[in-house]
């Protein structure tokens, strides 16, 4: 049970690093809750006592996204469910859609926001991936002798461990930027215990774009979730598909030496033949999402055979 | 407890409170404004039982803090439809049955509601995904959506308004698809559950639970506790009065630890305060000293010579060995031409209804302690607590709230007791509402068990003898582990005439969590052996697995593996049945190679796939555009 003994929504981002500054310790921030909620009960942290909890959802700065020079500047605010609701959204950053829809649930996704997702850093995060192949950066806001100060950081060393950051005292999150990867395909593979409403014990993040000949592979972004304690970028795979002719044969040998990308060390085993099962069902999905030649690519296994 | 003032627009309404700012809306909705169509299954976003509009969207009150909802729009179930009336999607699931306990339709009907206002021209795949937030463990599914297409295709006006009403009943109802009488207080959310009600002057239950499994309690003190502010009485077995022990066939289990502890989670003491963080402050103030005990874990661990002893009057670990024979099972493996041999185990299961355990106990103007409660046995708790409490049966009064799903696992007295003695302690009402950890940890599961199976059969198929032997897992307390062995054994080598057999069910204590009543009651374990053992035997004498059993199927004149002569049997149209819906493909197992051509028809299920609404966004506002680089 999360008992608290104020709860403050400012409405400015002033007030909220003010307040944020001068919150007695064990104070936490809220977007969403859907992380801070549940792990406040029995046989995870039980019953916490706080002292405030700082609600940053209604900060109007926080609130929707901006596009500069390619890159996507999504505000804290944003939450899962916009990945499938803003048509902009879904076309410029086209793996967030398919890892929306595995995410909990129409619900949840309205309330749970990427920056919760990043900053809760559990190593089964499923923001984590497609973020991290966007080139995602994490903005951090702190108040410095009165003025607001930020600062960037590459999500990829942004998240240090299960639960580990390198967000600093009196820091807020205020917003995560990406890339635009419009015309690119993508796709999200994530495996859990059950289908619907699962938390994953693996994921993967697939953007492509093709040629215009769509024969071969101009860009590729791959990267996993839940094989390590940290998100991983598959830089080496990116590399040999890159400018190479798109083959089955090139993608089975890529997702095959993907398998050693696996730190976890329980199931691991498993986890080895899920990546390359990942890697391979991601390229494929994301080749045939493609939105301009994607149909070409939509019977993938029967054009190569033909 | 600081306060916060809160000012929403709930169902069309103004509404201005003072509230507590840790409360969550679900909270906030329930107990400050009594709004109890909106549910507790789990408070961790898992179950959708709390599912209410904020500003028109749907989402989950248990992971919303009630003060991130200040100024904003809420709809609860309550408010969907003006009083006495029903909307579409509410008469929708009265009409086709999407409702069983109930407990989980007024988020379902809301999810409904969402999922149309989203999108009213959703297809099935989209309804499904968008209903995919809520679990429901007694209807199915099926009627549910079955309710939302109905009630889709009412509003958009392709079905007559008519579609709603009650299907006409010819002669018979057997058949008919005739709508249940409880169903309209269930779509609407006005049925109230033990967790629903409130009395005046009522307080709330914490109970302190065991942090092991398997220890003698050395001392228990619960002064500082007691001396709180706002604690009313703290709990221990001492204060039980009379005789203590519960079960369903042995009464081994105390109301709380007697002594010591023999499962994680057992109930040691009970606070019941002024208000729920009062009782949970409370609870961290008891001190127990536990002096750890070498616990059983696995069933074959606990015959072992020397096993630790879990309860004095059963030296040996077992709570109940039900032998059965019949015929002369030499002889019959004699006979055979084939003899299989195979282990079969299943595992520990919990029921997951999706209303956890909730209960009120207050003493009334005559004495009489009385105990409204979900128990799915309430006469034979009566009897149980009179002997509890040194009360004579007429002092003692259960009554049986709405169950919201039990399947076996409300049958255990596990917390009445402890509702029982608070209220004679301190003569005011009391409540205790389990969370759902709490009710995993603390109720009855399925049994695990272990089938040693033997089977021997002619070249014919006929089953000459079968020595089945099963070992049980009962965990800490017996329950219902007695029926349970009994109704395995019975049932042990399923629907087929074998005139030789030996059948042993025995379960035994352990140090985990108790084993119950569950669905089938040992049916089930038995069942998967027998069954699993006949494909097999099937594949062993290239047989048709529908023709094995055919040969060995029960008839009118059979006898039983308990030497009942049958009367009536139905069991070869059962098969005929199965054979034809299944669109069995016949011939032994083996004729089919790697692939058969029987699955995968139109009437089979998918596996669950996502995304059938990505390409069609719902939001035509924003732009297809490429941001500029
Ligand atoms: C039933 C259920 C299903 C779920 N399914 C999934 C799933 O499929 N995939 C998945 O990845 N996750 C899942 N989650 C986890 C959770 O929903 C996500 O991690 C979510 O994105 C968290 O975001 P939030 O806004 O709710 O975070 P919050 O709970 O509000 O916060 C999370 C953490 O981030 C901190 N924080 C919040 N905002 C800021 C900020 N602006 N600056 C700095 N720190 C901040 C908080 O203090 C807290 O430590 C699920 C959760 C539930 C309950
Ligand atoms: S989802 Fe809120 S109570 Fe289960
Ligand atoms: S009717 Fe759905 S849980 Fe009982």
């Amino acid at each position: 049970m999360l008992i608290c003994e104020s709860y403050h929504v400012p409405k400015t981002l002033e007030e909220a690093l003010r307040l944020w500054a001068e919150a007695p310790d064990g104070s936490r921030l809220v977007s969403g809750a859907t992380d801070i909620l549940p792990w406040a009960r029995e046989g995870r942290a039980g019953d916490v006592e706080i002292p405030a909890l700082i609600d940053v959802t209604k900060i109007p700065e926080l609130k929707g996204y901006s596009c500069d020079k390619g890159r996507i500047r999504l505000g804290a605010a944003t939450v899962y469910q916009d990945f499938l609701t803003d048509r902009t959204l879904m076309t410029n950053l086209p793996c967030m859609p398919y890892c929306a829809i595995w995410f909990a649930d129409d619900q949840i996704r309205e309330q749970a926001t990427v920056v919760g997702n990043l900053v809760n850093a559990s190593p089964v995060a499923d923001g984590t991936p497609p973020v991290v192949a966007l080139n995602g950066e994490i903005e951090l806001t702190r108040l410095e002798d009165g003025a607001v100060r930020r600062r960037s950081v590459p999500v990829a060393d942004f998240i240090e461990g299960p639960g580990r950051t390198l967000i600093q005292p009196g820091e807020i999150a205020t917003a995560v930027t990406v890339d635009s990867a419009y015309g690119y395909g993508g796709s999200f593979q994530k495996v859990g215990q059950r289908r619907s409403l699962v938390i994953s014990v693996a994921c993967c993040a697939a953007l492509v774009r093709a040629d215009s000949t769509g024969t071969v592979f101009e860009d590729v972004r791959l990267a996993l979730g839940g094989v390590g304690p940290r998100p991983i970028r598959l830089r080496d795979a990116e590399r040999r598909l890159k400018g190479e002719r798109i083959t089955q044969e090139l993608i089975q040998r890529v997702a095959e030496s993907a398998a050693d990308s696996v730190g976890s060390r329980s199931r691991k085993e498993y986890r080895r033949d899920v990546v390359v099962n990942f890697v391979r069902a991601g390229l494929e999905e994301a080749l045939a999402n493609q939105p301009e030649i994607g149909a070409k690519f939509k019977n993938f296994g029967e054009t190569e055979n033909a | 407890m600081p306060k916060i003032d809160l000012t929403m627009d709930v169902n069309g309404r103004k509404v201005v409170k003072q509230s507590e700012p840790h409360k969550r809306l679900l909270d906030f909705l329930r107990e400050d404004l009594n709004l109890t169509g909106t549910k507790e299954g789990c408070g961790a976003g898992e179950c959708g039982t709390c599912s209410v509009f904020v500003d028109g969207k749907l989402v989950k009150s248990c992971l919303m803090p009630a003060a991130k909802a200040d100024g904003a729009k809420i709809e609860t179930i309550e408010g969907l439809a003006r009083p006495g009336s029903l909307t579409p999607v509410q008469q929708a699931f009265h009409k086709t049955g999407a409702s069983q306990c109930g407990y989980c339709i007024p988020g379902m009907v809301m999810a409904a509601t969402s999922a149309l206002r989203e999108n009213p021209d959703a297809g099935i795949e989209e309804i499904k995904e968008r209903l995919g937030g809520n679990i429901c463990r007694c209807t199915g599914y099926t009627k549910i959506f079955e309710a939302v297409e109905i009630a889709r295709d009412v509003i958009a006006g392709r079905l007559p308004e008519t579609a709603l009403d009650e299907d006409a009943t010819g002669e018979s109802f057997i058949g008919a698809n005739v709508r249940r009488l409880d169903a309209p207080s269930k779509v609407s959310g006005r049925l109230k559950y033990a967790a629903d009600m409130k009395m005046v002057d009522m307080l709330q239950m914490q109970v302190l639970r065991a942090p092991m499994p398997h220890a003698r309690i050395v001392s228990i003190d619960t002064s500082e506790a007691e001396a709180m502010e706002g604690v009313a009485c703290v709990i221990t077995s001492a204060d039980v009065p009379g005789t203590d022990g519960f079960g369903v066939f042995v009464h081994d289990q105390p109301v709380m630890a007697r002594g010591k502890v023999r499962h994680f989670g057992e109930a040691v003491a009970a606070v019941a305060a002024e208000d729920l963080i009062t009782a949970r402050r409370a609870l961290a103030k008891i001190k127990v000293e536990y002096e750890e005990l070498p616990g059983v874990y696995a069933p074959e661990d606990a015959l072992v010579d020397g096993a630790p002893v879990i309860h004095d009057y059963a030296q040996d670990n077992v709570i109940k060995h039900i032998p059965i024979r019949k015929g002369d099972i030499a002889k019959g493996f004699a006979e055979a031409d084939l003899i299989l041999e195979d282990e079969f185990r299943t595992q520990q299961v919990e029921h997951a209804y999706l209303e956890p355990e909730a209960g009120i106990a207050y003493v009334d103007h005559d004495d009489v302690v009385t105990v409204l409660s979900p128990s799915q046995n309430i006469t034979h708790h009566r009897h149980m607590l009179a002997e509890i409490l040194a009360l004579p049966i007429n002092k003692v009064r259960f009554i049986m709230s709405p169950v919201g799903g039990g399947f076996g696992g409300k049958e255990d007295m596990i917390y009445q007791g402890m509702l029982a003695l608070a209220a004679m302690k301190t003569h005011r009402p009391v409540q205790l509402n389990f969370t759902r950890e709490e009710s995993l940890v603390a109720s009855a599961k399925r049994h695990p068990s272990r089938v040693r199976y033997k089977m021997g059969l002619k070249w014919s198929g006929e089953i000459t003898a079968i020595e089945f032997d099963m070992l049980s897992d009962g965990g800490a307390y017996g329950m219902s582990s007695e029926g349970v062995m009994r109704k395995a054994a019975i049932l042990s080598c399923g629907p087929y005439e074998v005139h030789n057999l030996k059948v042993d069910t025995k379960v035994v204590y352990t140090n985990n969590t108790p084993s119950g009543a569950f669905r089938t009651f040992g049916g089930m374990q038995a069942q998967f052996a027998t069954e699993s053992m006949m494909d097999m035997a099937a594949e062993a004498l290239d047989m048709d697995p529908f023709e094995l059993r055919r040969i060995n199927m029960m008839r009118i004149g059979s006898r039983t593996h308990t030497q009942q002569e049958l009367t009536t049997a139905s069991l070869d149209r059962v098969l005929d049945a199965a054979e034809e819906a299944s669109r069995w493909e016949a011939g032994a197992p083996k004729v089919r190679g790697p692939r058969r051509n029987d699955l995968g028809g139109p009437d089979t299920r998918k596996p669950c796939t996502l995304g059938a609404r990505i390409g069609e966004p719902t939001d035509t506002q924003t732009k297809d555009e490429r941001v500029a680089s």
